[in-house]
């Protein structure tokens, strides 16, 4: 794993003539926005926040999308529990 | 109750990267079209699958086609509607497209739940599949709304 980690970030530095410390940085970024986005929609689902804040931080489609998603999770579970 | 369904390649492919295709035996019986059969030989049939009683089925691709819908998702959802069984997909326009038709529809967490609500998954190994779909497959599903089936799992107990 640790070494296709090295490869891919090579690769992406290459591709893009980046030092590697920037790949690793814009990483970062990209890996934090992306768990911040799923803090953001933990909380509007658990009913922390509402769906006009939730909009403002991730964006219309990523909350319609989890609304979405919430919905078919809910009725797949409920229907395997009682089938 | 008797349980029937057919498969697109979705949950074939999503159940395999977890290791969970045996899940699938929760079904009395499991229909496998030949068009999603030759979508997942594309891409290296999983061993697990050898191990799945299934039945390949053949559907007439020019009926079946629907625009918006891949060949695989098509053939499954023509199988489905005329056996009247369940129509098993993680993907978000072919769940709305049968649904739409009055097709029940369900997914890989609807499996994984099939599996507990008939015995064959305690709750924490559910819940420990339901966060691998999550995190080790191809399948993208918001964390939070993992957790919230998990949450349902539990209430049951």
């Amino acid at each position: 794993m640790a070494a296709e980690i090295s490869d891919r970030v090579r690769e992406i530095a290459e591709e893009n003539d980046l030092p590697e410390s920037e790949v690793f940085e814009r990483a970062l970024e990209r890996g934090l926005e992306t768990l911040w986005e799923d803090v953001v929609l933990k909380r509007y689902l658990d009913g922390g926040i509402d769906r006009e804040e939730a909009i403002e931080q991730v964006g219309r489609a990523k909350v319609e999308r989890a609304e979405r998603e919430q919905q078919i999770v809910e009725e797949d579970t409920d229907w395997g529990l009682n089938a | 109750m008797t349980l029937a369904a057919v498969s697109d390649s979705g949950p074939l492919i999503h159940l395999a990267e977890i290791d969970s295709l045996e899940l699938l035996s929760a079904f009395d019986t499991l229909l496998v079209p030949e068009t999603v059969y030759a979508e997942i030989e594309a891409g290296g049939v999983p061993s697990g699958l050898a191990d799945v009683s299934y039945e390949l089925v053949d559907v007439d691709g020019e009926a079946s086609a629907k625009e918006e819908l891949d060949a695989g998702e098509s053939a499954a959802i023509a199988v489905a509607a005329e056996r009247d069984i369940v129509l098993l997909t993680d993907d978000l326009a072919a769940r709305r497209f049968a649904s739409d038709g009055g097709i029940e529809v369900h997914g890989s967490i609807g499996v994984i739940a099939l599996a507990h609500g008939r015995g064959r998954l305690d709750a924490d190994e559910a819940a420990a599949r339901m966060r691998a779909l999550q995190r080790e497959t191809s399948l993208f599903v918001t964390e939070a709304v993992i957790e919230r089936g998990i949450e349902l799992l539990n209430e049951e107990r």
